[in-house]
């Protein structure tokens, strides 16, 4: 029905107008659009389909794009044969942590670089960005000497306590976000006696919905796709993460890899940052209706 | 922008500490797994492997040794394959090196021994009695990890090279089955070529595409070595895979690579490498989709053979043109790193490892890892649905007699030398130049890496 209404609706407003031109370009435009969209969800399709099919068929050839029979015991499976669930726990809790201390500890530095000036802030701020032109394996020994000797291997701390200390691209990134903020808020904030944290707190953070919900996204991502530091600092299977599972599927040359399991892997590892991105996507929103800027 | 610097970093000292003080009171959480072991007291060693269940299965084993042993715990580590070497690395460069460990990684014996990692075993063994004959061990296979008289590793596993074959594309052919006995004379690289002709079907539908013959034998720079041609000086095998000289641009060489791309291009019997990986993708085994009749490569393409769609035979490697050598081994030796501090309970553990009951059920646990105690071999031999067990003890043994080990075990340096020979041989094996034409080249990038390996 209401369907049918909207067909209507929609029969009226162009009934109402000069009718248009059918302008070719666009519509061209669109095919071509929707071929190539379809085209970047072919592999996620495949990926889909595939976690459904039985491991010899995985083998076949030429392979098939639909599963002959839906194999729904792949998705209970993949707990039985991988400690999964625990796995998933690991991972969940390690970026969970990560984004919030992530977002605590950079919005702090953000905030201190962008509205206070002091005797070497572009310096600090160089420094700062310097340490993002260094790869992981070049810090890589010291940082394990520095953790093995704090006693933290095997534990969850080497992936977690770093997110405190800020993360130079994303304070970066956070810190062009607050000097655009406008300053009569914080005039007007500091007229009615907030304090400066009070300020950051109050006034920065509620505004800055948008950039929050970028780094938040970019730290989960980061986090939850890391291989080579749990790898590292992690020993007991209990304890591993959803990448060290997954790599440790197609690890072995001794049998054939269970494509099939790997892809229930993917298609359950790829929802937590599907559900972010949707719950972020309105922050997006908010922050640009918020701060009445642009 | 107003500047309240004096306040502001107050407060920001104040944040900054209590992150600092969050920090301290987590890493309380962490730490204390000292293992240090006066007598008496318990001592923990660390066996590091690869986190697939073929390897990590000796968790299951823990418990029953414990027991026997309640002065020593065991702990696994584990990393994927691919981090496997850069976490090693990591963990002896951090002061944290497991106790025992293999090459599970992409590095081989010969790497570890160069980097100075192993334990030197000798005095150990004797001290505390070693014997292989009480654990099986072919002397052979125990000469592998010796240096100059001394032992550096203890053969655990062992795979050898073989022909598998598809029975029912065989049977649909109508061509008798290969040999398993390496003395039937007849068996011979020719014989094995005239029958992949017989079954390979070329066609423009994919679906109907067929090969005979896909040769694996060994890595591509051992592969002469089948067809009798020397690539490495003799030194290479007696001082630590430091070899003195290369012989890639030999006339053997470049007429045993001529036969091996010619089965691709000349026979016409092997599939081209774009066809392998569309079959069965990167790094894929095409033999297991079915489409290939006979594969020659690594016993290790058997553990998934019950749960291929067909039946599987395995035969002998057929004679090539080497008289001593036509199966390449692989055989997996577990060392004891320099740095352990409990050397003799790792070899307490590397023992029990290789008891004839122990190794018996290792088969079942890792779901077929063929053992290197020959008494317990005997069990590997008979646990595959499709393959006569008599077929498979007879490949075996045949490959035990005429068998080397793989060169990239022995050689220092190998994974340079083997990325460098892939992207060499790239050009050949598409088929857009000549063997005659590369091998030169091929001869002078391995002298460079020799040159940067000696350094």
């Amino acid at each position: 029905m209401i369907t049918s209404n909207r067909m209507q609706e929609s029969e009226v407003w162009t009934a109402n107008r000069p009718r248009r031109k059918v302008d070719f370009t666009r519509v061209l435009s669109f095919i071509l659009l929707i071929l190539i969209t379809l085209t970047m969800l072919m592999p996620l399709v495949f990926m889909v389909t595939t976690s459904f099919k039985a491991q010899r068929e995985t083998m076949q050839y030429p392979p098939t794009l639909f599963p002959d029979s839906l194999q729904f015991s792949n998705y209970v499976d993949i707990f039985s044969r991988l400690q999964f669930g625990t796995m998933y726990q690991n991972s969940l809790m390690i970026a969970g942590i990560t984004v919030l201390a992530t977002l605590l500890s950079s919005s702090l530095v953000a905030y201190g670089f962008a509205r206070f000036r002091g005797t070497g802030r572009n310096l600090m701020f160089m420094l700062l960005l310097s340490t993002m032109m260094l790869p992981y394996p070049a810090i890589m020994i010291p940082q394990f000497v520095l953790f093995s000797k704090l006693g933290w291997v095997d534990t969850f701390l080497p992936l977690i306590v770093p997110a405190f200390f800020g993360s130079a691209y994303n304070i970066f990134l956070l810190r062009q976000f607050f000097a655009n903020l406008p300053e009569e808020l914080f005039d007007a904030g500091r007229m009615d006696g907030c304090t400066e944290i009070g300020m950051y707190w109050k006034i920065a953070l509620p505004l800055s919905g948008a950039a929050m919900a970028t780094v938040a996204i970019f730290s989960f991502i980061y986090s939850w796709n890391d291989l080579l530091t749990p790898v590292l600092y992690l020993n007991s299977s209990d304890m591993f993460t959803l990448p060290v599972g997954m790599a440790s599927l197609t690890s072995s040359k001794f049998r054939v890899a269970p494509w099939h399991l790997l892809m229930v892997a993917s298609v359950l590892a790829l929802l937590p940052i599907v559900i972010l991105f949707i719950l972020a996507q309105k922050r997006f929103v908010e922050g640009i209706v918020l701060t009445g800027i642009k | 922008m107003v500047n309240r610097k004096g306040k502001w970093s107050t407060r920001m000292l104040a944040v900054v500490s209590a992150l600092f003080a969050i920090a301290v009171m987590l890493s309380g959480c962490g730490g204390g797994n000292s293992s240090v072991g006066a007598d008496g007291e318990a001592v923990t060693i660390t066996y590091y492997t690869i986190d697939s269940p073929d390897r990590t299965f000796v968790e299951q084993l823990i418990p029953d040794f414990e027991k026997q042993h309640p002065n020593i715990k065991v702990k696994v580590a584990t990393a994927p394959y691919e981090q496997f070497d850069s976490k090693l690395q990591t963990m002896i460069a951090g002061g944290n090196a497991p106790d025992i460990t293999s090459h599970f990684g992409y590095g081989g014996f010969a790497e570890y021994y160069n980097k100075d990692m192993l334990l030197d075993m000798t005095d150990l063994l004797k001290q505390e009695g070693f014997d292989a004959d009480k654990y099986k061990i072919p002397k052979n296979l125990m000469d592998i990890y010796q240096v100059d008289g001394h032992t550096y590793g203890i053969p655990f596993s062992s795979y050898v090279t073989l022909l598998l074959y598809n029975k029912d594309l065989f049977d649909a052919a109508g061509v008798p089955y290969p040999p398993s006995d390496y003395n039937d004379k007849s068996w011979t690289f020719d014989k094995m070529v005239a029958d992949a002709k017989k079954l390979t079907v070329l066609s423009d539908d994919p679906n109907k595409q067929q090969y005979g013959l896909q040769f694996g034998w060994g890595e591509l720079d051992n592969r002469p070595f089948y067809f009798g041609a020397k690539m490495y000086s003799d030194d290479t095998w007696k001082n630590g895979g430091m070899p003195s000289e290369t012989y890639f641009d030999s006339p053997e060489a470049i007429a045993a690579y001529k036969k091996i791309f010619g089965l691709v291009f000349d026979d016409k019997v092997s599939p081209p490498s774009e066809w392998s990986a569309s079959v069965a993708g990167q790094g894929g085994d095409p033999f297991v989709t079915g489409k290939v009749a006979m594969s020659v490569g690594g016993s290790w393409i058997l553990s998934g053979a019950n749960d291929f769609g067909f039946n599987v035979g395995v035969a002998a490697v057929p004679a090539g043109g080497n008289d001593k050598v036509r199966s390449t081994l692989f055989v997996d030796p577990l060392f004891i790193l320099k740095d352990s501090k409990h050397p003799k309970e790792a070899l307490t553990w590397i023992q029990y490892l290789l008891q004839t009951d122990i190794q018996k059920e290792s088969i079942e646990l890792s779901g077929g890892t063929p053992p290197v105690n020959q008494e317990a071999a005997e069990d590997y031999y008979a646990h595959f649905n499709t393959i006569d067990p008599k077929d498979l003890k007879n490949v075996y043994e045949g490959a035990y007699e005429y068998g080397y080990e793989s060169f990239n075990h022995l050689i220092a340096n190998y994974s340079q030398i083997n990325d460098m020979m892939i992207n060499e041989m790239q050009p050949v094996q598409n088929g857009s130049a000549r063997v005659e034409d590369v091998m030169p080249g091929v001869q002078k990038k391995m002298e460079e890496i020799l040159a940067r390996t000696k350094k």
